[in-house]
């Protein structure tokens, strides 16, 4: 299992709940198990640009996005890019 | 009587008394998103908005329990064979029949639900209308923003598109004719100014007991059309300081009484002459005349297109909300005003809603 965390927009729109325990196998399998993996994923299916997620404290980017394995992970942190005003 | 207040920052209520003298507010819902549009819809008493986030993109939501809880439209977005993504939310409109809710969007788009907003379809017709690629975006993307019901023909509505133009169907949405017939689009040189489409319409509201009549505040110019959008009558030039403006406001008893707020100009989009000023005309728009008693002086504002609205009491409210974050009232045709909320975030939109 792995701890999905959401910043607070996102756990408002998931009803109040800002963690999730889930068993997933990448960062993309844990996120489209979420209530708001609707406002993560575009209607393409991509990841939207501006949502930056980090595995253990790493970045998802710079290990390999989407497809990041989580199965030994203890955590997947959510968290919206730094930007806008 | 509920006024719905979107901003740049959530959504605001504020509660009126019988008299709409005394106001409380309540807010903000929604935090962290910009809400382009709310409303109360009529039938079943819900709140429905177009809300926005920079990050996560656009959604319509609605809540059943007076903004305490908010519920998603499922799987908004374009068909992948379309090469269009969804951009943002513009403008909610209740239909016809149960259910049915209307969706404005971008890239000039709309969509219709028919499950009371679980779920929306983006409407193929518009989505593969001939002259799209005709369309450009203005300054606020390519809005549909404008979404008119002609209450005496329930297969003849309205739209409107910021660049593309006005829309009719008279088939329910199964085609759309132009209706910009002596529109200006003054950004093309002469003689190409009237094209056949991409005026840059800012709002189109057609009166509800007249409603052969529509009214549009253009990038160009402020219109009228008696014949359901098939030709339209440039109207400024007659009181009005700037034809330039974003919203417009009708008084439902009164098909020849309309509000502008008009801007300086495209280059310049505050109000002229420091003034923040409703200009009103009581005669088709053959004359206009400044309503500003009670509005602050100097007031270098801007009221966005869907910041302007009126209700339907006796006597008929007006209202608009300003991006300074001041919203205003009048209930005698706008002779006087009162600012009945004050240092609010940028006020998207305005919608009234009474019993």
């Amino acid at each position: 299992m792995v701890l999905v965390r959401l910043p607070s927009l996102l756990a408002a729109q998931a009803g109040g709940q800002g963690e999730f325990e889930v068993e997933a196998a990448t960062v993309e399998h844990a996120l489209r198990q979420l209530p708001v993996a609707d406002l993560l994923f575009d209607e393409s299916g991509e990841l939207r640009r501006l949502v930056n997620v980090y595995v253990d404290g790493k970045d998802a980017r710079e290990l390999e996005g989407p497809n990041t394995p989580v199965a030994d992970a203890r955590e997947i942190r959510v968290i919206a890019a730094v930007a806008g005003g | 009587m509920l006024l719905l207040c979107g901003t740049r920052k959530g959504l605001f209520l504020l509660h009126g008394d019988d008299d709409r003298a005394a106001w409380e507010l309540e807010g903000p819902l929604l935090t962290g998103w910009s809400v382009y549009h709310a409303i109360r819809d009529r039938r079943d008493g819900s709140l429905q908005v177009a809300a926005n986030n920079f990050v996560y993109g656009g959604t319509f939501q609605r809540s059943a329990d007076e903004g305490k809880t908010w519920k998603r439209a499922e799987g908004l977005g374009l068909p992948e064979e379309s090469g269009l993504k969804l951009e943002e939310t513009w403008h909610v409109e209740p239909g016809r029949n149960d259910g049915e809710i209307w969706l404005g969007a971008t890239p000039g788009i709309l969509f219709r639900s028919t499950d009371g907003g679980e779920s929306f379809e983006p409407v193929q017709s518009v989505l593969d209308h001939p002259t799209r690629e005709k369309w450009e975006p203005g300054a606020g993307g390519m809005c549909c923003h404008s979404i008119q019901l002609d209450p005496s023909d329930p297969n003849r509505m309205y739209i409107a598109i910021s660049a593309a133009g006005a829309f009719r169907t008279d088939d329910g949405a199964e085609s759309w004719s132009l209706a910009n017939k002596g529109v200006a689009a003054d950004f093309f040189p002469e003689p190409d100014n009237f094209p056949e489409v991409g005026q840059c319409v800012h709002k189109l509201l057609l009166h509800p007991e007249r409603p052969d009549r529509l009214w549009q505040q253009n990038h160009c110019g402020v219109y009228r059309s008696d014949d359901r959008g098939e030709t339209w009558e440039r109207l400024e030039g007659n009181g009005l300081p700037s034809g330039f403006g974003f919203p417009l406001a009708l008084d439902p008893r009164d098909p020849d009484v309309a509000y502008v707020i008009p801007e300086v100009g495209a280059e310049n989009r505050v109000t002229p002459d420091g003034r923040l000023g409703v200009y009103r005309t009581d005669d088709g728009g053959a004359s206009w005349a400044l309503a500003s008693n009670g509005l602050p002086e100097p007031a270098w504002g801007a009221v966005m297109r869907e910041g302007f609205t009126f209700d339907a009491l006796e006597p008929s409210g007006v209202y608009f909300g300003t991006q300074s974050g001041s919203v205003f009232a009048s209930t005698d045709a706008g002779a006087s005003w009162t600012e009945i909320a004050r240092q609010l975030p940028p006020v998207l939109s305005v919608e009234a809603a009474w019993s």
